[in-house]
C-alpha cells in the first residue's frame, strides 16, 4: 500500500539586511551590558569616562546577576 | 518575510523578555547583591581603604541608587541584544525545528540556547556576587567566559550540521558528539583564577537566584517571540501530514 506524505515547509527567505542589523544590535548590546569599562562614553568624554564608569555602574547589578565577570 | 516586521518583533520580544529578566532580578537577586556589597564595604573599612563616615554613605547611596535603577534598564538592553541573536537563529532554523506551531518551535530553541549558551558555561564559570572577583583578572575572566560560550554554541551548531549528513541515529550522534566535545572543553579550559572569600552560603544562594533570573529570560523570549511570529507571519506555519 502506498503512503501519502505531504510536508508543507515555508520557503520564505530570511532577509540578510535584518540578520546584519540584528547581529550588530546583539554585539553592541552585549558589549554595553557585559563588558564596557568606560569605552563607549570615552568616545565623547575621553579618558575621564574610564574613571566615571557610568555605563559600568548602570549595568553593574545586571552584570553580576546575568553571570558576566565583574569586580 | 518583511524585513522591518521581522526586526520589530524580534526587538520587541527581546525588550519584553529583558524586562521580565530585570524585574525578576530586582525581586530575587537584588537582596543578595546588597548583602555582598555590605561585606565589600566592611572589607574596605577593615583594610583602611575607606572610612566609615557619613560622607562615605552619602556617596554610596548615590551610586547604589544608580546601580539598582539600572537593573531593569540593563535587563531591557541585554534582552534586546540576546533576543536579536535568538531571532536570527530562530529565523534560520525554524523549518528544521520539530513541532507544528511557532510557539513550540520557539520554546524548544530557547531551551537549546539556554542550555548551550548559559547552563554549560555557568557550570564552568558560575555567576559571582560583588566581593568575589579581582579587578586585575576581569579581562582574563571575560575572555574565558565568552570563549566558552562561543565554543559551546558553535559546537552545538557544528554537531547539528554533522548529524544532518548522517543517515541513521542522527540526533543521538549529535547529542553524544556534543556531550563528549563539551566535556573535553570543560576540563581543558582554565579555572576562574579568583578565590572566593565571601561566605559560600551567600555565593550559592546568589548563583541559584541568578540562574532563575536568566532562566526567566529564556522562557519569556521563547514564548513571546513564538506568539509574535504566529501572529505576524501566520502563513509560515509549518504543517506535516503523514
Amino acid at each position: 500500500m502506498s503512503e501519502t506524505r505531504q510536508i508543507n515547509v515555508s520557503k520564505s527567505q530570511v532577509p540578510k539586511l535584518a540578520i546584519i542589523a540584528l547581529g550588530i544590535i546583539f554585539a553592541a548590546g552585549l558589549f554595553v551590558v557585559g563588558f564596557d569599562q568606560g569605552h563607549v562614553f570615552s568616545l565623547v568624554y575621553g579618558e575621564q569616562a574610564f574613571t566615571d564608569l557610568y555605563i559600568h555602574e548602570l549595568t553593574h547589578d545586571m552584570r553580576h546577576a546575568a553571570g558576566f565577570p565583574c569586580h | 518575510m518583511k524585513t522591518s516586521l521581522f526586526i520589530i518583533i524580534v526587538l520587541v520580544s527581546g525588550a519584553f523578555a529583558g524586562l521580565v529578566h530585570g524585574t525578576v532580578n530586582f525581586a530575587i537577586v537584588e537582596p543578595y547583591l546588597e548583602q555582598a556589597i555590605g561585606i565589600e564595604n566592611q572589607n574596605l573599612f577593615a583594610s583602611g581603604e575607606e572610612e566609615d563616615t557619613p560622607e562615605f554613605w552619602v556617596e554610596y547611596e548615590g551610586y547604589r541608587t544608580w546601580q539598582k535603577s539600572g537593573q531593569i534598564l540593563a535587563g531591557v538592553i541585554l534582552g534586546v541584544s540576546v533576543g536579536s541573536l535568538f531571532g536570527i537563529v530562530f529565523a534560520l532554523s525554524r523549518n528544521a525545528l520539530p513541532g507544528n506551531n511557532d510557539i513550540k518551535k520557539s520554546l524548544l530553541l530557547a531551551g537549546i540556547m539556554w542550555f548551550t549558551l548559559y547552563i554549560i558555561p555557568f557550570l564552568k564559570y558560575p555567576a559571582n556576587p560583588p566581593t568575589v572577583g579581582e579587578g586585575e583578572t576581569v579581562i582574563l575572566r571575560s575572555i574565558l567566559y565568552l570563549s566558552f560560550i562561543a565554543i559551546s554554541g558553535f559546537g552545538a551548531i557544528g554537531f547539528y550540521q554533522l548529524s544532518k549528513r548522517l543517515k541513521n541515529n542522527k540526533k543521538v550522534v549529535a547529542l553524544l558528539g556534543y556531550g563528549i566535545f563539551i566535556s573535553a572543553v570543560f576540563f581543558a579550559m582554565p579555572e576562574n583564577p579568583d578565590k572566593i572569600t565571601a561566605p559560600m552560603t551567600l555565593v550559592n544562594e546568589f548563583r541559584l537566584m541568578s540562574a532563575l533570573g536568566v532562566t526567566s529570560f529564556w522562557a519569556s523570549i521563547g514564548i513571546i517571540l513564538g506568539l509574535f511570529w504566529r501572529k505576524v507571519f501566520p502563513q509560515q506555519e509549518t504543517t506535516h501530514y503523514s
